[in-house]
């Protein structure tokens, strides 16, 4: 699915992975485009003037900006910087293009790939350190319409990892530490990683309420010809939405592919026997193909001669095709073919007359299944703590935290200092919207003052 | 037999140790270089907007209009093409120039249209066999410095990034101009047998090349592309690839964006260095001059070798792969708009255009509102349902006539108007974007569904086609066919393209460069018959070539 690169942090996407990207975009688009958002494309470069606009927002990504410093053999009289994400590159012109109240709201999103110079450990997905995402920029009048757009947004970024990706997610609000610098609040969809006992934010919904308005002059005129200040969000999910896939539903053999966003959704294999109507096997994969494709099914034939269906079972378990179909002289003398699931390896044989319905049923049960495996794993690992001790406990055992906090950046700190190890610090996911119900006088975990919310805590990536 | 089922795009290919040889890279060529027009947007004299209709008279309906508002003029394109290029661009918010210099922003309505050019060409690409993919956009400085004797062109235009993460990296990085080095980098590792091949594949990515001179969607430091390149068994094959790329290319043109574009093989001298055969399609703008709108190249086995790229055949014996390279980008839009632009705006061909149909409900009685408004929408629903692109335009801020000027500029294939008139009758009024005043007008269309969307398919399609038979013939009427210097340079003199055969040396190709401005922009697919003299040494020539100037 991907491939290394001689720059450290980059990394080539592979038509397998390309496609499920592309599916994902495909269902996106579609969703934000009902909402009236329109695509545009703002330039990679900004100049490091308008970067400082916002103080909080460079203090946050000056860090990982890469430079340009040069053009073939001279220097630039000023260096310019690439898209860390396009605040700063955007918002200028939002300040240009917004007059009055007619102009809002403006809705823009942009589908291209950004640059974070990271040191922590690269990880492909992940954490790289060129990734592709999309990045939503919305202005409105009042804050009531920016709140209701952060979460028709939120609520898009579960759908595509719940109902496409079979990955269950936690919505809930980031702490004041972990919010977008520069940003109001921050909302986002959290998910756990249950073999690594890691938490990982999947997509994230930002108010940015008026600070960039503020810094960028982007006012407008009401209807009562008042100046005012627009309201502003920003959305965005990438690439790691991919690294997430592959980690929650991989096992021992190899990927496991989600139908819904598999680049190929069927693999049919021949199985000849000796000399039995090897060509009559053939024709029926082929039509077997056709038939599939006709229903829209993302399907294919692996006719090649020189790999043994064994092989041929094996290498595509491992790229986690969902649906697997074998035709051998048997299935062909009784008109049927056997369909083997990658999920839990059942195997059926299916009459060649009810073909396309069912596989049709056969691809959503195995999309269901995942997402409920997934999410029972996930919900194993979580675990309510109310003191230090069991915290640290918990932490040790890989889990998932839910714990009851006193809501103070400087406790919230503290635990991170504490925690520090070779694992890795522990941090909060966010506090979920979801809140179990919080006793009176339930003290925080970490400092024993009087707690305000249940959070989610736990190492991340 | 069974044939078809085999899987190109899925062959596994593990990536062992790779051999680092010395790497070539690839110039891509996509632009001539052009002296530039002058300066940016001249806002001069003021354009006679397109007619208004009597049945919108500012002084009955009490209203303002906003007639030659002072942030709508169009310079006209006789007088100064470049000027009105760049007035239209920024007038129906197509792009505005960003921050850094040469770089642009791409305004969702320009925007629109790319996506229009991706989403056909995308499933194009896939019916041919390739998988979309991504490559990073760094390239470390030594993959390039490798291949400096054909980058020497390049290298001033590199961007280069030397700090990041607050720290002066150990290597400098560029910023990709285009892929070809990280491209056969990677094919290298990933090819090892002929089952590895046909390998198929494509990107859709920016590409940065710090140009001195820009000019919106034509030329600009960051621009937009997709970029296929394939690696085959044989010649044959790649030949077959390169010139079934081009012939995607040259229907795209042709079908979608209705422009005749003229499909055939540069010269020596404009081959792309690195390429044995660039093919080409080239369009000719509202001003006569020549625009390479795509290319599609067979680049042999000139960076198999140089990249070390191999496979082993049937029989086992060790060859260089044969490769195709082929691009489209943004500069395409620019050949759009300059194709079917007029002096009243953008024109756009009902295939590519974001919005197909505007309708501007009009009143002038406040009890008048409502029934036009519903009348309106439930048109809008109508046309929505049958699959169209459509806008509304209800607002009340701005009069009918403004609007009408607007979405002409805009370039909208078809208004439809209804008045209170109109909804007492049921019917509504069709404009066309493509014939002005009251030619392009028809009264009376019935607002039953049924009725109405079939009229406006119709009229679409008639748009469309009128579009491409028009461009076909400014073209066929802008060339001239030569056979001497004299009658070319005489062509040239005119702004027109010269067709003339063609058999002389590269060094006398130069020389009609250096005399005239004119290059040869291909020699078309489409040859006439019989013998020909070359227009410059007078002996045979087997092919006729194509003289222009070009951006």
């Amino acid at each position: 699915m991907i491939e290394y690169y001689d720059i450290s942090g980059c990394y080539i996407l592979r038509p397998w992975a390309m496609s499920i990207w592309e599916n994902m975009q495909t269902f996106f688009d579609a969703e934000i485009k009902k909402m009236k958002v329109k695509n545009c494309y703002f330039p990679l470069f900004v100049s490091p003037g308008v970067l400082q606009k916002e103080k909080d927002h460079i203090e946050g990504f000056a860090p990982e900006v890469a430079w340009v410093t040069k053009s073939g053999e001279s220097d630039l009289e000023v260096p310019i910087a690439i898209r860390p994400t396009s605040e700063t590159v955007m918002y200028p012109y939002y300040s240009k293009w917004i007059r009055g109240h007619r102009d809002l709201p403006l809705k823009l999103n942009q589908w291209c790939n950004v640059v974070r110079w990271e040191f922590s450990n690269p990880t492909p997905f992940i954490r790289s350190r060129e990734f592709l995402w999309q990045e939503g920029h919305t202005a409105f009048a009042t804050k009531e319409e920016a709140d209701t757009e952060v979460l028709q947004i939120l609520e898009l970024y579960r759908r595509i990892y719940e109902e496409f990706l079979a990955i269950p997610v936690t919505k809930g609000r980031k702490s004041e530490l972990e919010k977008f610098a520069g940003g109001l609040y921050t909302t986002s969809v959290e998910a756990f990683i249950p073999n690594t006992g890691r938490g990982i934010q999947g997509a994230t919904s930002h108010c940015l309420g008026q600070n960039f308005a503020k810094m960028f002059e982007i006012n407008f005129e009401n209807e009562k010809g008042e100046k005012s200040m627009v309201w502003q969000n920003s959305w965005a999910y990438s690439t790691r939405t991919i690294g997430v896939m592959v980690m929650v539903h991989g096992d021992n053999k190899g990927l496991v592919l989600p139908p819904k966003v598999a680049a190929l959704q069927v693999i049919v294999i021949p199985v000849p026997y000796k000399d039995a109507d090897t060509q009559g096997i053939f024709d029926a994969c082929a039509a077997t193909v056709a038939i599939l494709s006709d229903a829209g099914i993302r399907a294919e034939a692996d006719l090649r001669e020189n790999y043994s269906p064994g092989w041929k079972y094996s290498n595509w378990e491992m790229k986690g095709v969902p649906l697997r179909i074998e035709i051998g002289p048997r299935d062909l003398a009784n008109n049927q073919v056997r369909a083997v699931r990658r999920d839990n390896g059942e195997k059926a044989d299916i009459s060649r007359v009810f073909l396309v319905e069912q596989v049709k049923g056969m691809l959503e049960k195995i999309q269901q299944n995942l997402f409920d495996v997934a999410k029972r794993k996930r919900d194993a690992c979580i675990e309510v703590v109310k003191t230090w001790d069991e915290f640290i406990k918990a932490l040790g055992q890989k889990k998932l935290i839910l714990a009851p906090w006193c809501d103070e950046e400087e406790v919230e700190k503290d635990v991170k200092a504490r925690t520090k190890g070779e694992m890795g610090a522990a941090k909060s996911l966010c506090t979920p919207f979801e809140q179990p119900e919080l006793p009176e006088g339930t003290k925080c975990f970490a400092s024993g003052k009087p707690a305000t919310k249940w959070t989610y805590w736990g190492r991340s990536y | 037999m069974v044939s078809s089922l085999r899987l190109p795009a899925l062959t596994s290919l593990i990536s062992p140790s790779f051999t680092r040889r010395s790497t070539v890279s690839l110039r891509r060529r996509l632009h001539l270089r052009l002296p530039l027009a002058a300066g940016f947007s001249a806002q001069s004299a003021a354009s006679s907007p397109t007619e208004t209709e009597d049945r919108v008279d500012s002084k009955k309906s009490g209203r303002v209009q906003d007639r030659g508002s002072t942030d709508r003029v169009i310079t006209p394109r006789s007088q100064d093409f470049n000027a009105w290029y760049l007035d239209v661009i920024a007038n129906a918010e197509l792009a505005d120039y960003g921050p850094v210099r040469g770089t642009m922003v791409i305004r969702p309505y320009g925007y629109a249209m790319w996506e229009a050019i991706q989403d056909y060409l995308n499933v194009k690409f896939k019916e041919t066999g390739h998988s979309n993919m991504y490559f990073p956009q760094f390239i470390p400085y030594s993959f390039i410095e490798k291949e400096a004797s054909h980058v020497e062109g390049f290298s001033p235009e590199l961007a280069l990034v030397t700090i990041g993460g607050g720290k002066e990296l150990e290597e400098k990085l560029v910023v990709r101009p285009t892929s070809e080095t990280i491209v056969n980098h990677m094919f290298t590792q990933w090819i090892h047998s002929y089952r590895d091949l046909p390998l198929m594949i494509n990107q859709w990515a920016n590409v940065t090349r710090w140009e001195m001179r820009t000019k919106p969607f034509v030329r600009t430091l960051e621009f937009l592309w997709q970029e296929g390149h394939t690696a085959h068994a044989t010649l044959e094959e790649a030949e077959k690839e390169a010139l079934q790329m081009i012939d995607v290319y040259t229907k795209f043109a042709y079908e979608q964006a209705a422009i005749p574009v003229i499909a055939g093989r540069k010269s020596k001298v404009e081959t792309f260095a690195g390429a044995d055969k660039t093919y080409t399609i080239e369009a000719m703008m509202g001003d006569r001059k020549a625009l390479q709108a795509g290319t599609s190249h067979n680049l042999g086995q000139n960076f198999s070798r140089a990249f070390g790229t191999q496979f082993a055949d049937e029989n086992g014996l060790r060859q260089h792969v044969w490769q195709t390279s082929w691009a489209i980008s943004t500069r395409f839009v620019g050949g759009i708009i300059m194709t079917h632009g007029d002096d009243a705006g953008l024109m756009l061909p009902p295939r590519i255009a974001p919005i197909q149909v505007v309708i501007v409900p009009i009143w002038k009685k406040v009890d008048e509102k409502t029934g036009v408004l519903d009348a309106a929408s439930s048109v809008a629903e109508t046309l929505k349902n049958a699959g169209l692109k459509v806008k509304l335009d209800d607002t009340d801020q701005r009069t009918p006539g403004w609007k009408f000027n607007f979405w002409e500029m805009k370039g909208v294939p078809l208004r439809i108007e209804i008045g209170p008139r109109d909804v007492s009758s049921g019917s509504v009024v069709i404009s066309r974007r493509d014939i002005p005043g009251k030619q392009g007008k028809v009264f009376g269309i019935s607002m039953e569904p049924s009725i109405l969307e079939a009229y406006v398919k119709d009229r679409l399609d008639e748009i469309q086609s009128s579009l491409l038979q028009r461009a076909i013939s400014f073209r066929d009427s802008n060339i001239v066919d030569v056979s001497s210097y004299e009658e070319l340079k005489e062509a040239i003199s005119l702004g027109k393209w010269a067709r003339g055969p063609w058999s002389a040396s590269d060094a006398d190709e130069l020389r009609i460069k250096e005399e005239t401005g004119a290059t040869i922009r291909c020699f078309p697919f489409e040859q006439p018959q019989g013998t020909k003299a070359c227009l410059m040494t007078g002996k045979p020539a087997d092919e006729v070539a194509i003289f222009a100037k070009s951006y």
